[in-house]
């Protein structure tokens, strides 16, 4: 099952995160700080829910619609939890003329939800998000923070297998072009698994 | 050849001229490139070292403008210039807005150097900062790429800890740090007023102009933006001169450029090749030409119209100038090449989705016929309910929709469709006509 | 510049915009985003024209020539531009008419159409609709958008006031930048992105005390007022322009009657008081005036019980009884009109007994130092706000924002105030510096100020008393107050005094006062309860060459000064009373006073506590139905036009005075508004029949006043406090109740606590004798042993002693239950 967040307040007991966030930006520009704030709950939570949005509003002197109004203009906040796969299929143009209409729809029929839904479990979510920037490796799939490129109908069926027992397979970053020639490039493994701060 | 004609080089417009050496991919693609120690090790800041402690900030701006460097984003306005718009110092805060916002379909080219070679970066924000007496630098970089964050923000720590931010660098008196700002995945941030918007905690709705954000701009402060890659070609213009960046390219198009390949060819990726080199050279020489039948190929960015993929335009040299007199334009230089059995017009569908999801909905035509209505239009031709009069009515509805949007998005989102109706039209007619496309292939994930 | 429009030529000001240029010409433009006073954002893109301006060669700085004419070549720009945001330049053309135009124009409304649902046949709207209007002038008449238009929730109630439907919503986002740049509460906004765009909120109920005002901006049906909703159509409507006598404001307002009900009230334009806002207790306060149980005839108590008469009855009785009284005193309400005073002075002349109003202030309303106007307010630098000033005038409140925004007032052009103001931005920085609020408790404008001073209840005396002495260099101990001897010391307070500013801050706020030459001085109910705070407040803007705004306590308390009127007190003194419009039976002791009355009438217009006890009753007009004048805070004199409501044969106090008259045989002067003003032209030196529909403000105004003492209160542990809605009505305009919550006592959580009070508890509680029915409400912001009482006109602002011991519980008598968009909603009978 999703969890439910807690009512206790989530900055609470981060108050150095938030400093260190409000530290970032000149004292005349605090409101910058609204939008990593606002991943700060994303990524722990895996979404935003009101109360911490009224948080927000009050760490940084805004009313809560205004934090509302930033929020919902980006694709990557969510109201509703994502899963703990949060599984992010480019449709743009390259990848689709690499196949990315087939494999989502292959997400599609494989994990029972379509775009926008998390499963039952909460286990994985899918979400139809636009160019990604790795247009070379298509087709992209996204699967929280990590990019795993060129992803073929069988590292897609590997990929679900791996998250289906808990775990993520290394990801797939082939370069071309300028980089190491023709040959496949080492993976290359991401510093923090959930992105670090600073 | 008189001896007045041979006195001067042939400029470089060719990766194949032996002249030519790759410089802001240098490093990328290679382990740990993107570590201080190893940055430091192949002349890692050196260039802004000459450029802090011989140079004044004119000077640099001027070798800047000497460079004849055209901004990489996209609209390809002269650097120098725009380095020189900003006013004279007056005691407010300066700043140097990096847009790695890079969320053009078709383009990648700035993700590596943020993942691979974020100290080149750095370097550049330093040099650019100097010139415009800029003392804070902000990178704006687009929330999906969390890699290109976790290095970008480790070498930022990393040179702070050694003295190349912070306080007094090189003794030169000049004092810099970098904001790093991750977006939240808006394509139209990306456009400057928008990005500044974005950045200030506000909805990324773009702005008016004037006030120019050189005069107002982050914060209401002066405010220089140039793309990723406008200020890693700095680093290398005040390592290597003015003179060597304008020996490449054409006489409107300097330097060297990153050029994007994908779709269907068989070597897809980025290449950096100098200003001027053609479309089959690339795609061909470089990209090992297209994996089947080829129909159409956009140059520069989802944005910029398409062209036919004939000798006659794959022969334009990337240039500004050069793809201009074939009626489009350079853009990001993501080029993407498309397979004749992919339905145009399903092609365009996918376009016309992406604009239509990206639009920020200020203003009435883009919000209403960009992000509304087209994609209706584009729906029911696809589905096979195109009726006689539907091209006419998309064609009209492009007419009002461009020059009357508050920022370029609605003009670029119509410029491809535009393109697609102009070479492509007998497939709209035949899907309008048949109720089903002449290239009905929807197979394309290999397995 | 030179700027041509079509076929004529004009010279305009650098930073007129374009729009306004074509105005100016005479033509037009359809627009939807823009707005008078906010700032133009280039959003709709209805105001497209064909626009070209000469250019300069680079070379030799001379206009480039065409060279067929011999003129400066027109260049036109390569698209057409949205004429709202494009500044004139030298020479600048623009074509209105050309094909180009029209082109774009009926391009735009096309789009604008494609997904606004054909809801016009239901639309509240319909007939004052701005995209009815310009889609029938502008657009092409029939759309080529034939699939589903977009569908959105089509009645939500964003609060008790206000409803929104949000396929309606054109995105002209006006009530976004509305609630940012006008009272800066910014309660509503865009939730997502592109063709998915709506308005919503997250601020319940949206909190703000001017949140009708986007009901009047918005071009179309989307934001309506849920309290004429489907009451009639806008051309059903007669519209009379008049000038609200809820505050002392004097804001002008448009009420829409029908079939002798008021429908609705909208803001009326007053471009040097309320531009084209009022606050929410003026727009949403009329219900009361059509309200089920209000006085239709006069009636008689006979055998203890009241019976239906005429006037002529009514008069003949009260005649009779005059004949035996010594001692008749004559009382108003401080909104009645002059004509009405002029009446009740009269009268009381003619009985040889006493006249005066309620409330009245000891010192007088009219200050000593040079008056400011609201326009001085919104164009100082210094300003000093010593008031709650949201809830007691709530205009001064939106004009110190203004003065927040450092833009002067725009002037009007020939066609009005200007459409698009060039120097308006979205989210200009707030000069919060030059505004210092005080007040006993915290107060919302407290938000927007550089310096805010929480001082003790009180103590708005030594407050001042401080700041003159440093004003004028004397070293002023503030710790312990003990304060140069000569200006003397309050005592008895009874409430431990703490001024909530050292020395340094008291020198800071003197030298922004010295140093600005437009330093403004507010100050409201708590200073004017004390003549020796109001004497400090007009002597610290003397010393400090500050201009004083005074919030005079009603609608009429400045203009009721210029007609003389009794000393002491003619509630307690006289032995008959005619009472208009007053209440004073909720003290007890009025209770007991009666007894002793020979007569009472009373004129109001709902069966007040003080009406049950009286001899006679007549029935009284509320304000929107008066013929008169009133004199606002600024010394503005201001017409009142009578709207046609069907309330039986009520009359106001100028009826009264002439039935009364006729009864005695005797006509008095104030019989009618045309008398009272043939005898005002002796007092005013002009014909108030004359005045414009803004008004006049004239140098000065004679000042007959002789001040009340005020109740000194022993031991007091409370404040009274001013509140936005009138007290008075506001159980019978439920939906403002419901939005704005019966009238509270509030208190600090642990006083609550201690007190054995509950959150939400109604309770009927005695304070400093007059019984009130308050519901209770803990509020961290209110000091400890300080509870806030709302002030009614029986009970103005002030100091006041609240006996806890005496609460009881009042149960609620619910009013039939309203109809709102979240449901249905009970108001509660209060105070």
């Amino acid at each position: 099952m999703t969890e439910l967040p807690t009512i206790k307040p989530f900055f609470a007991d981060k108050q150095d995160i938030v400093d260190e966030i409000l530290g970032r930006y000149p004292e005349y520009g605090q409101r910058s700080a609204v939008m990593p704030l606002l991943w700060e709950v994303q990524r722990a939570e895996r979404h935003v829910n009101e109360a911490r949005i009224a948080e927000i509003a009050t760490i940084l002197d805004m009313h809560p619609t205004e934090v509302k109004g930033v929020m919902s203009f980006y694709s990557t906040y969510h109201e509703q939890p994502v899963g703990k796969y949060h599984l992010q299929v480019c449709a743009t143009l390259s990848c689709s003329l690499a196949g990315a209409d087939e494999m989502y729809d292959y997400l599609v029929d494989e994990l029972g939800i379509v775009n926008g839904e998390t499963d039952r479990e909460g286990r994985f979510s899918l979400q139809k998000v636009e160019c990604l920037g790795s247009c070379g490796t298509a087709p992209v799939l996204q699967v929280n923070h990590t990019y795993y490129e060129c992803v073929t109908r069988s590292r897609c069926k590997h990929l679900l297998e791996t998250m289906r027992a808990d775990t993520l397979p290394e990801p797939w970053r082939e370069r071309g072009g300028d980089n190491v020639g023709v040959e496949k490039a080492q993976p290359v493994k991401s510093p923090g698994a959930e992105g670090g701060n600073t | 050849m008189s001896d007045a004609v041979a006195d001067k080089p042939q400029a470089i417009t060719s990766r194949h001229d032996a002249r030519y050496k790759v410089t802001l991919y240098e490093h990328v693609g290679i382990d740990n490139a993107w570590t201080l120690d190893y940055y430091l090790e192949h002349e890692g800041y050196q260039a802004a070292k000459k450029a802090l402690t011989t140079m004044q900030p004119d000077d640099v701006v001027n070798e800047v403008k000497k460079s004849g460097l055209r901004g990489r984003g996209g609209a390809g306005f002269p650097t120098g210039v725009k380095w020189s718009f900003m006013p004279k110092p007056d005691g407010r805060q300066r700043f140097i807005l990096c847009n790695g916002d890079e969320s053009e379909p078709g383009s990648f080219k700035d993700r590596y150097i943020l993942e691979d070679d974020p100290h080149q970066l750095v370097e550049g924000l330093m040099i650019a900062g100097y010139a415009m007496s800029a003392t804070i630098g902000i990178v704006y970089i687009r929330g999906e790429y969390h890699l290109g964050y976790d290095r970008l923000v480790s070498a930022i720590k990393d040179a702070r800890a050694a003295g190349y931010l912070g306080k007094d660098i090189f003794g030169s008196g000049f004092d810099f740090d970098i904001i790093v700002h991750r977006g939240a995945g808006a394509y139209i941030c990306g456009e400057e007023t928008a990005l500044m918007n974005s950045f200030e905690g506000l909805r990324g709705n773009p702005r008016m102009k004037p006030p120019f954000p050189a005069q107002a701009g982050v914060y209401g402060r002066p405010t220089t933006i140039n793309n990723v890659t406008s200020i890693t070609s700095a680093v290398h213009i005040i390592k290597h001169g003015a003179e060597w960046f304008a020996s490449m390219g054409t006489d409107d198009s300097k330097g060297t450029k990153l050029y994007q390949v994908s779709g269907c060819v068989n070597r897809p990726g980025v290449y950096e090749m100098p200003m001027g080199a053609t479309f089959g050279e690339l795609i061909y020489d470089f990209a090992g030409g297209p994996s089947e039948d080829a129909k159409a190929f956009i140059p520069g960015g989802s944005s910029t119209p398409l062209m036919p993929f004939t000798d006659e335009y794959l022969s334009a040299p990337m240039s500004y100038d050069g793809i201009a007199k074939k009626g489009s334009m350079l853009g990001t230089g993501g080029v993407i090449v498309i397979p004749k059995e992919k339905c145009l017009v399903n092609f365009m569908w996918n376009c016309v989705r992406f604009y239509a999801h990206e639009s920020c909905g200020k203003c009435t035509p883009c919000r209403e016929g960009v992000a509304t209505w087209m994609p209706k239009m584009f729906q029911k031709l696809v589905m096979g309910r195109g009726e006689p009069g539907d091209l006419e009515l998309i064609e009209n509805m492009s007419n009002n929709i461009k020059g009357t949007g508050f920022c370029v998005h609605a003009d670029a989102a119509m410029w491809p469709i535009d393109a697609s109706i102009k070479y492509f039209r007998d497939e709209y007619e035949y899907l309008i006509a048949n109720g089903v496309s002449k290239y009905p292939r929807t197979t394309w994930w290999k397995d | 510049m030179k700027v041509i429009v079509n076929d004529r030529e004009l010279d305009l000001p650098p930073g007129t915009s374009a729009i306004d240029a074509v105005f100016q010409a005479g033509y037009d433009v359809p627009y939807f985003c823009s707005q008078e006073y906010m700032s133009p954002i280039g959003a709709c893109r209805l105001c497209l024209a064909k626009v070209g301006a000469p250019r300069k060669d680079r070379a030799t700085g001379e206009w480039i020539l065409d060279e067929e004419t011999g003129e400066p070549k027109v260049f036109w720009f390569p698209k057409p531009m949205a004429t709202c945001t494009t500044a004139v330049m030298e020479g600048m053309v623009i074509d209105t008419k050309c094909q180009e135009t029209k082109n774009a124009q009926k391009s735009m409304m096309e789009f604008t159409l494609i997904n606004h649902p054909l809801d016009c046949p239901v639309c509240d709207k319909g007939g004052a609709c701005e995209l009815q209007d310009r889609a029938y002038e502008y657009g092409e008449g029939v759309s080529r958008f034939d699939f589903d238009k977009r569908h959105q929730e089509k009645h939500h109630a964003l609060s008790p006031l206000i409803t929104l439907d949000r396929e309606r919503c054109i995105h002209c986002k006006r009530c976004v930048r509305y609630f940012e740049e006008i009272p800066g509460d910014e309660v509503l906004d865009f939730i997502e992105r592109g063709g998915h765009t709506y308005i919503g909120t997250l601020d319940d109920g949206l909190p703000s005390n001017f949140t009708g005002n986007i009901t009047d901006i918005c071009p179309v049906g989307a934001l309506l007022d849920a309290t004429s909703r489907f009451r009639g159509r806008n051309w059903e409507y007669r519209h009379t322009r008049t000038t609200s006598t809820d505050d002392s404001s004097g804001s002008a307002i448009m009420v829409d009657s029908r079939t002798g009900r008021i429908e609705r009230i909208k803001a009326a334009r007053h471009t040097r008081i309320n531009h084209d806002w009022i606050d929410d207790g003026t727009r949403f306060g009329h219900e009361y005036a059509d309200a089920e149980d209000r006085l239709k005839t006069p009636l008689i108590k006979k055998d203890g019980t009241f019976q239906e008469a005429t006037w002529e009855e009514a008069s003949a009785f009260i005649s009779d009884k005059l004949q035996a009284t010594k001692n008749v005193g004559v009382a108003i309400r401080a909104d009645a009109t002059l004509e009405e005073a002029v009446g009740a002075a009269a009268l009381a002349d003619h009985l040889h007994g006493t006249y005066d109003y309620y409330p009245k202030t000891p010192a007088a309303i009219t200050p000593s130092a040079t008056p400011a106007t609201l326009d001085d307010v919104a164009t100082s630098n210094a300003l000093f706000v010593l008031a709650d000033v949201t809830e007691e005038v709530p205009i001064v409140d939106l004009r110190i924002k203004d003065a927040l925004k450092g833009v002067t007032p725009p002037e009007p052009m020939a066609h009005g105030i200007p459409i698009a103001d060039l120097r308006l931005k979205e989210h200009m920085p707030k000069k919060t510096a030059i505004l210092s609020v005080a007040a006993p408790y915290q107060v919302d404008l407290m938000k927007y100020a550089g310096r805010t001073i929480t001082y003790s209840a009180g103590h708005e005396a030594a407050l001042l008393r401080a700041l003159l002495a440093t004003a004028k260099g004397n070293t002023a101990d503030v710790d312990g107050l003990s304060i140069d001897q000569n200006l003397g010391i309050d005592q008895n307070l009874g409430i431990d005094h703490e001024l909530g500013i050292d020395q340094d801050g008291l020198s800071a706020l003197v030298k922004q006062l010295q140093d600005n030459d437009d330093a403004v001085i507010v100050y409201g109910g708590w200073v004017l309860a004390s003549a020796e705070a109001s004497e400090l407040a007009n002597q610290l803007a003397k010393v400090t060459g500050s201009k004083v705004l005074p919030l005079a306590p009603m609608a009429n308390s400045r203009g009721l000064e210029v007609i003389e009127t009794a000393t002491g007190d003619v509630l307690e003194d006289a032995s008959a009373l005619i009472l208009s419009n007053l209440n004073p039976a909720r003290a007890s002791h009025f209770v007991n006073h009666r007894k002793t009355l020979d007569l009472l009438v009373v004129h109001d217009t709902f069966m007040t506590e003080t009406a049950e006890l009286a001899d006679v009753v007549l029935p009284a007009k509320t304000g929107y139905e008066k013929e008169g004048t009133v004199v606002n805070l600024e010394g503005r004199i201001l017409p009142l036009n009578a709207v046609p409501v069907d309330s039986g044969t009520s009359e106001d106090f100028t009826g009264l005075v002439k039935a009364l008259g006729d009864a005695m045989g005797t006509r008095l002067a104030g019989r009618s508004v045309r008398s009272a003003r043939r005898a005002l032209k002796e007092t005013l030196g002009f014909d108030l029949a004359d005045l414009p529909s803004e008004g006049m403000l004239p140098e000065n105004l004679p000042t007959q006043h002789h001040g009340r003492p005020a109740s000194s209160e022993k031991s007091a542990n409370a404040v009274i406090v001013p509140t936005m809605s009138r007290p008075e009505y506001l159980s019978r305009n439920p939906r403002l109740q419901i939005a704005q919550g019966a009238l509270a006592l509030r208190v600090n959580p642990a006083d609550a606590h201690k007190h054995g009070l509950t959150a939400h508890e109604r309770v009927k509680i005695d304070v400093s004798g007059v019984t009130r029915r308050l519901v209770i409400k803990t509020d961290e912001r209110v000091p400890a042993g300080v509870s806030l009482v709302p002030a009614i006109a029986e009970q103005p602002c002030g100091l006041a002693r609240v006996d806890f011991a005496s609460a009881r519980p009042d149960p609620v008598m619910p009013v039939p239950p309203v109809q709102t968009d979240a449901g249905t909603m009970t108001a509660e009978v209060g105070d």
